[in-house]
């Protein structure tokens, strides 16, 4: 008998020890998560009441400045302002050119990335650590210097098109389109997916693959089978964080691409600044946060299965 | 122990000292301060804080500017907002005079103090139909849009708007302008080429008064500009973003005529990041458009009387000399015979008040969505 009542005092010591810890755990996340419901989340409730007509309150000041304003008719607010963004002749064109260069750029982006990790982690040496040393560099250059510097490399008398030229090549000038954007974004983000690919890769044990090499397998089903699916997760990180970012960038499509069709980031910010029509532009960021969302997903799906293969949960 | 407390002693020292150096002003104990805020290009900047101060510090030692910079107007509609927010809530508007895009749509809205010429003595200098136009902005120095041409490649450059158009298709890739969104000098172009098609009338409503059913009539200039995006630079319906741009490509020799800031340009030719061979000149039928920057006094703002005596001494014939002959390259708001004589031979020949105006706000908002859903890459 007294042994069992030992062990039950025990285990309400250790319950008691744990509920402890995990209040302790829950105020120090308290205050990010604070601070993200006030500064983050409200201002996106506001703007999300905003976008369905509701102007009065917190948006009254911004729908007396603002042009073109939709005012809900009924108690949960109106579609009016999505409906006369989705029949806008420039959403259709500037949603499309937007996903494009997102998928694009991410694809290559990735491939880019797995090439030069995978090169590093097989290969090794002083090459290949030089390699991936030199591809952070953009990481350490300003966006707007960069975009700056592309447009003037491909520019109408940029060097690219000055050196064929001497050559009696008259390539096209690349600014202003959109291919001039896929360079620009794909230059500004490889670093970042270089770094979280390639250090995914450092950490697959070499006894994995050697012993594959030993068993005969090809360099495409090594990295095929082992490699991709023991980086997985790094990769999706790579992935999603690429295509987020892309899908809302400003300053590359501002300076490199057309007028029009254009990315939704510069069509957003045109629309709340030079046309005043802040309500469109919200819908519109509704509209990025969404697709944005969509990637989100991949990302916890990724994290979900990496934590229930490892029996986190 | 002992250490903890002699910190401790600093600190409070410290926090003591911090308040008192916040209760009591540090310098200017017997001065009294005008709060400028400035939402422009750095040139403006440069305008009050190298050229115009110094002066009216001479003129007016009792008084003291505190200047509050914000690149472009950036942030003009939370700007915008605050103001008309401080006259909601009956609370201060945090400046006393406004130099910036803005001061246009506050006093639109009621919100500016309109001057009287019996407070503001030099407000009889500035010709009334601009007072008028500013609804309590009062109008300070001017610019207007011109025609940049290389006088290398252009030798007869064009006179008309219908000879600019002509120009342009017989020397494809060789002219352009800006997006509107982007600056006033392609904006400019824009409208001159939908007011061709206007009636003075429709463009005097436009230019006063929101309209949407006038707007209609843009189609016939839109089509204009549509057949350019053939001709212009790029041949792709592609057109630079801002004025810079339009600058830039002028000076490199891709562009050999565009429409261009007569303040910008001026100051590159005298900085020398324009090659010598770009010359301006003024078109007609119609001509480009141009116009005053306003200040603003805000209603609401609790120092009027210093920021009246300021705006005062901004339209006296020593401040419009500094705006004109600086580096800012300004044209005066007062007739030319009250600059001292050197100056005032460099802008006899343009009479401020034939400028065409641009349209009012809301229009200019209108033209700029309406534009870029209909003109680029079509």
């Amino acid at each position: 008998m007294p042994e069992s009542i030992q062990v039950s005092k025990t285990e309400n010591l250790a319950t008691s020890r744990v509920a402890r810890f995990s209040l302790i755990g829950f105020l120090m996340s308290l205050p990010p998560v604070l601070v993200l419901l006030c500064f983050v989340g409200a201002p996106i409730l506001i703007a999300f009441a905003f976008s369905l007509g509701h102007t009065g309150g917190l948006n009254q000041i911004i729908s007396l400045v603002g042009q073109e304003i939709y005012t809900k008719d009924a108690w949960w607010g109106t579609f009016d302002a999505y409906n006369s963004v989705f029949q806008d002749a420039r959403f259709g064109p500037d949603l499309r050119t937007t996903l494009t260069v997102t998928i694009f750029a991410t694809v290559v982006v990735t491939v880019m990335a797995l090439g030069m990790g995978i090169y590093q982690r097989i290969h090794g040496g002083k090459l290949a650590t030089i390699i991936v040393s030199l591809s952070l560099v953009p990481l350490f250059v300003p966006v707007v210097i960069a975009a700056f510097a592309i447009r003037t490399f491909y520019d109408g008398n940029g060097f690219l098109k000055a050196v064929l030229y001497q050559f009696g090549i008259d390539f096209p000038t690349l600014t202003m389109t959109a291919n001039a954007i896929t360079i620009g974004t794909i230059w500004t983000s490889l670093p970042f997916a270089i770094l979280m690919v390639s250090s995914g890769l450092q950490s697959i044990p070499d006894a994995l693959i050697e012993s594959a090499q030993d068993a005969g397998a090809s360099f495409f089903r090594i990295v095929r089978t082992i490699m991709i699916p023991l980086a997985f997760v790094p990769i999706v990180i790579a992935v999603t964080f690429t295509a987020i970012g892309i899908m809302g960038s400003f300053t590359v499509p501002y300076f490199l691409g057309a007028n029009q069709p254009t990315m939704l980031g510069v069509e957003i910010a045109m629309f709340f600044g030079p046309y005043n029509r802040p309500q469109q532009s919200v819908v519109m960021a509704f509209v990025i946060f969404v697709a944005a969302s969509l990637i989100a997903v991949a990302y916890v799906w990724a994290n979900v299965r990496s934590a229930k293969q490892s029996g986190r949960i | 122990m002992k250490e903890r407390k002699t910190s401790k002693l600093f600190a409070v020292l410290a926090v003591a000292g911090l308040i008192v150096a916040g209760t009591t002003p540090v310098s200017s104990a017997d001065t009294i301060k005008i709060r400028l805020y400035v939402a422009a290009d750095t040139n403006v900047k440069d305008l009050w804080e190298k050229a115009l101060l110094p002066e009216f510090y001479k003129a007016y030692p009792d008084y003291n500017v505190e200047l509050t910079f914000d690149r472009n107007g950036q942030n003009d509609a939370q700007t915008l907002a605050k103001v008309i927010a401080s006259k909601v809530t009956r609370k201060d508007p945090g400046m006393d005079v406004i130099d910036g895009a803005m001061t246009v749509q506050l006093g639109g809205a009621g919100m500016l103090w309109r001057g009287t010429a019996g407070l503001m003595p030099n407000l009889a200098n500035v010709p009334r139909v601009l007072l008028k136009n500013g609804k309590g902005g009062i109008p300070y120095r001017a610019s207007m849009v011109l025609l940049a041409y290389n006088s290398k490649n252009v030798k007869t450059p064009p006179k008309t708007l219908a000879e600019i158009l002509a120009w342009a298709k017989a020397n494809p890739g060789k002219f352009t302008y800006n997006a509107p969104s982007g600056g006033g000098s392609g904006y400019s172009f824009v409208q001159t080429v939908i007011d061709s098609y206007l009636t003075q009338q429709e463009i005097d409503i436009l230019v006063t008064a929101p309209n949407k059913a006038l707007q209609a009539k843009w189609e016939k200039g839109f089509q204009t500009l549509r057949d350019l995006n053939k001709v212009t630079y790029g041949q792709n319906g592609t057109y630079p973003i801002n004025n810079a741009a339009t600058l830039d490509l002028l000076a490199k020799g891709l562009v050999d005529m565009g429409p261009v800031w007569s303040d910008q340009i001026a100051s590159a030719l005298k900085a020398g990041t324009m090659p010598k061979d770009i010359k301006t000149t003024t078109i007609t039928k119609p001509s480009l458009t141009g116009g005053p920057a306003f200040l603003g006094i805000p209603s609401n703002s609790p120092n009027r009387n210093g920021a009246r005596i300021l705006v005062n001494w901004v339209l006296s014939p020593v401040a419009q000399n500094i705006i004109v002959a600086g580096a800012m390259n300004g044209l005066p708001v007062i007739p030319s015979n009250l600059l001292s004589e050197e100056i005032s031979a460099t802008v006899s020949g343009l009479d401020i008040k034939t400028l065409r105006p641009p349209y009012i706000s809301s229009n200019i908002s209108d033209l700029r969505t309406a534009w870029a859903s209909q003109v680029p890459g079509k």
